[in-house]
């Protein structure tokens, strides 16, 4: 309950477009020339030291696409976007590889508290009730500070930035980067490909359970900067993460690019658990500035018996298009999609999954909650499918939207599809809006509307909140309430 | 490098276009409807045959999976197949061509080649949006077909029974129909194969109820095994009217079956279902528009798909709630029974909605037959293939019964246990 009450408390302080997280910090920045081309690519693979396989992988994934086209299938409109407008690369100045936290920019740390994130060692040690959370800050472009290394290196996890691990753990990441998302995959990847900053890479060996939740805090902060993550995690055989990634973006006017990438590939008997908050700057009440969000997140079962879960919840942003998807190859893999998408104002949210099941035995589950408000467009996007000798695949599938207020649209578009009869595939969906009953209870009972759509759609949600860690399900339900915030009346 | 697939012509589109060139002497039709022929046939030229990469066709790749196309010809055979219901009026097609006079007590019956040769019909050949492939290959080469009007007010307790019946080669027909306000009526559209051999058929129904019309209209496709069919019922729901509308599939080897409704009058109510028996190595595709366009409507949808052998299925089923139409409230289920290791299903059923004060929903399913249901049977001494053919049978004619009239619900289930001894 005191969540709850909190999440009323917050959507009273926070008028429609001030959004939490939208301030402005000036630290000075060590930036490529706008536009892309070879150059800056060398420019970018240069600046992070990387070896010539890592920037011919990147020339290679450029002159691709050159050759394609965006894609146009998604329910999102905007306006064309010039690629060669947008800075690739940005960096903090002050922080050619810190050493401890004392080296890092003060300023940065301050950013940080503003969204408290708990970077600092000494204050997680601190928390005694507190979980404990490894956190891999992004701050634009560059990794600043790895925590914990020490003690996920005594595990024998590998936690680092990806262009840490470029230079450290060459096999590995050749191994496996692009083994799941290749660089020709779609419009969106392919540039991620070529124009990379950072991200994380996690490697868990064979039979090792992650000791603490993994975290990344992604910060959009340079005006006009193309945030491209990478992220790939690798769960050898029997081994477990759950990985956390949450983000906020201070407030702008120009929309800003993202177009991130994120592998996962477990081995047999491995369980990986990605957990998502997304609320960047949605833009104002006018629907201008906001963010785009064109992600790329799948998953490969490669392994027996193997399990990827992926959960969501997409608040913010101005455009998200967005499909986290498991490959289910190993024989009796599974696969799960938990979701909410809460959309208000002038948002466009077109997200879903892909549960492609190749394996013997495989199952998979999608639980998508869509909430539209404002005049926002919510669309759900999914497909399921049995390869041939995909024999007793399973899937179930719920997608439930809800509406508040007239004006904006909830629209649900699913590919099933069953190439052997062994398949057993359930959906369903359904729109409707929120029930006059239960607020006409809430309201009889003293709760301000606005606080009764909050709980109610917190109630609507709850499936997928459950799904989620526990410091993240109480931000989560604050966030919904935010977003919400102004759809009333 | 699309571009250049998109302008390769197939053998079938050569066939295509040849086809309209060697026909368009002998189509009926004034100046007005002959350029409006030619714009349709332009555009078939220009854009060619839908690909997977249209998304209304995703699933059925009609540039692949339309191979050839027959020679247009005489009607060679003179079977008459007796109507599905005793009592029923008929009204034949053959072979694309009226068949006969027709005079049914109590409506007007007229001749669509009449509307081709006076113009009055060229309006009515535009398509419904760009990609209407069935409308512009209809509208290219549509000879005949029947006009009907039920007067305002009419009960007719009769059930009429419009036969398109053909042999090898081509057959495009087309069947304005207007059930005038508070009119009543059964009407049952069958397309029958007569005779073996490879035929070709376009078909498009475009029916209108006015206000407080009610009406039952059953389309019947028992389709050769060699044919391509393809098919529009169009039809637009006044204030009121309701109208139960059911399709069964059991035939054709390439079939695609659009039901593009428009529910377009407040209070309107539509009941609609669909059975589709799969075979062979067949190709059948249901595609539903449903729009629900003014406030205060009703709908349920739902689809029983049985599949067999190597045959592939296909539902596609879009509910659009328009942006006033509150108080909508539309539900559509589409179940899959797949019985062979090597049948397919693809379901792909949509919702897109503007409007919040509505209820909407839908389901889709695809499995096997229980095994429990099996076993159960199985266990009272019923033999496994019998108890098979029950249960399929059971899972189609849980609707067929919705029915109610019993003649009609007795004919429709003999079609489907027909159907099933040939193929299961």
């Amino acid at each position: 309950m005191a969540a709850v009450q909190e999440t009323i408390d917050q959507v009273r302080q926070i008028d429609v477009d001030q959004y939490k997280y939208g301030f402005e910090t000036v630290i000075e920045v060590d930036k490529a020339p706008k536009g892309l081309s070879e150059e800056i690519i060398r420019f970018i693979s240069a600046k992070k030291d990387e070896p010539e396989w890592m920037l011919e992988w990147r020339l290679d994934a450029y002159r691709r696409w050159l050759t394609m086209e965006e894609p146009t299938w998604a329910r999102v409109d905007y306006p064309k976007i010039d690629f060669n407008d947008l800075y690739y690369y940005a960096a903090p100045k002050n922080t050619p590889g810190p050493k401890s936290l004392d080296e890092v920019d003060p300023e940065l740390l301050k950013v940080y508290e503003k969204l408290g994130i708990p970077l600092k060692e000494q204050e997680i040690l601190a928390g005694v009730d507190k979980p404990r959370v490894a956190v891999d800050a992004v701050f634009d472009s560059v990794s600043v500070v790895t925590t914990f290394k020490k003690e996920l290196a005594k595990a024998g996890v590998i936690f680092m930035s990806i262009s840490e691990a470029v230079r450290e753990h060459p096999d590995l990441v050749k191994k496996y980067l692009g083994s799941v998302v290749p660089t020709s995959d779609n419009y969106y990847a392919t540039l991620n490909s070529a124009v990379f900053t950072d991200g994380s890479f996690v490697f868990v060996p064979k039979g090792v359970r992650c000791p603490m939740e993994l975290s990344t805090y992604f910060r959009i902060n340079e005006k006009n900067t193309g945030q491209f993550e990478r992220t790939l995690i690798i769960a050898e055989e029997g081994a477990y993460v759950s990985y956390l990634e949450g983000c906020t973006a201070p407030q702008r006017d120009e929309n800003q690019l993202h177009a991130a990438v994120v592998e996962l590939v477990a081995l047999d008997d491995a369980e990986i658990k990605y957990s998502t908050v997304q609320n960047w700057y949605p833009g104002d009440a006018q629907g201008k500035g906001g963010i785009y969000n064109f992600v790329t997140k799948r998953g490969d079962c490669r392994g027996h018996r193997s399990k990827i879960s992926w959960t969501q919840v997409e608040t913010g942003s101005a455009i998200t298009w967005k499909y986290p998807s498991c490959i289910l190859r190993g024989d009796d893999s599974r696969g799960e999609f938990y979701s909410i998408a809460v959309s208000n104002g002038h948002q466009q949210i077109d997200s879903g999954t892909k549960m492609i099941h190749l394996g013997k035995n495989t199952s998979s589950r999608i639980i998508s909650k869509g909430i539209a408000a404002g005049v926002s467009q919510n669309t759900y996007r999914g497909q399921v499918s049995a390869h041939r000798k995909a024999t007793n695949a399973r899937n179930f599938t719920q997608c439930d939207s809800l509406l508040i207020g007239d004006r904006c649209g909830a629209h649900t578009v699913p590919y099933i599809e069953a190439k052997n009869s062994s398949a057993q595939f359930e959906h369903e969906a359904t729109t409707s809006k929120i029930s006059e009953d239960q607020l006409f209870y809430c309201l009889q009972r003293g709760i301000p509307e606005e606080a009764a759509i909050a709980l109610i759609v917190n109630g609507f949600v709850k499936e997928v909140i459950q799904e989620l860690p526990m410091e993240f399900a109480v931000e989560a339900q604050k966030l919904i309430g935010i977003s919400l915030e102004g759809s009333v009346g | 490098m699309n571009m250049q697939a998109q302008n390769r012509q197939t053998a079938a589109e050569t066939a295509l276009l040849d086809s309209y060139n060697a026909q368009i002497g002998e189509l009926p039709g004034n100046g007005a409807v002959i350029s409006a022929r030619d714009r349709l046939v332009d555009d078939l030229k220009t854009n060619g045959l839908p690909t997977r990469r249209v998304e209304a066709w995703h699933y059925t790749d009609l540039k692949t999976l339309l191979r050839s196309i027959p020679a247009s010809g005489p009607a060679s055979s003179v079977r008459n197949p007796a109507p599905l219901v005793d009592a029923a009026a008929l009204i034949k097609t053959r072979q694309g061509e009226a068949d006969g006079n027709v005079s049914v007590d109590g409506i007007v019956v007229g001749s669509y080649a009449d509307m081709l040769r006076e113009g009055t019909a060229a309006p009515g050949l535009s398509v419904i949006d760009k990609d209407d492939t069935i409308g512009k290959i209809n509208g290219s080469f549509v000879r005949d077909g029947y006009v009907l009007e039920f007067p305002a007010g009419a009960e007719i307790g009769q059930p009429i029974e419009i036969q398109a019946l053909h042999g090898a080669g081509q057959a495009h027909t087309r069947f304005p129909v207007s059930f005038g306000a508070g009119s009543k009526a059964t009407v049952i559209e069958r397309h029958i194969q007569t005779t073996d051999g490879q035929a070709f058929v376009s078909s498009v129904s475009d029916i209108s109820l006015e206000d407080g019309a009610e009406v039952t209209w059953i389309v019947v496709q028992e389709q050769g095994a060699d044919d391509t069919h393809l098919a529009q019922v169009r039809v637009r729901v006044g204030n009121n009217a309701k109208l139960r509308l059911f399709v069964i599939n059991a035939g054709g080897k390439l079939v695609r079956q659009e039901l593009r409704i428009d529910v377009a009058g407040e209070g309107a109510d539509l009941q609609l279902r669909g059975v589709n028996l799969l075979g062979g190595d067949t190709h059948t595709d249901v595609t539903l528009v449903l729009g629900h366009n003014v406030p205060n409507t009703t709908s349920t949808e739902i689809f029983r798909n049985v599949v067999f052998d190597r045959a592939r299925g296909v539902f596609q089923g879009m509910i659009k709630v328009a942006l006033d139409a509150q108080k909508t409230d539309a539900r559509m289920a589409c179940n899959t029974l797949l019985m062979s290791d090597d049948a397919e299903f693809a379901a792909k059923p949509e919702l897109e909605i503007f409007a919040d004060d509505v209820q909407c929903g839908h389901g889709a399913t695809v499995a096997d037959i229980d095994d429990n249901h099996l076993y159960y049977l199985m266990a009272r001494g019923i033999p496994h293939n019998k108890a098979r053919a029950m249960l399929v049978n059971a899972f189609v004619a849980e609707i067929v019964e919705e029915l109610e009239d019993e003649a009609l619900v007795e004919a429709l289930e003999a079609i489907i246990s027909n159907w099933l001894e040939k193929h299961a």
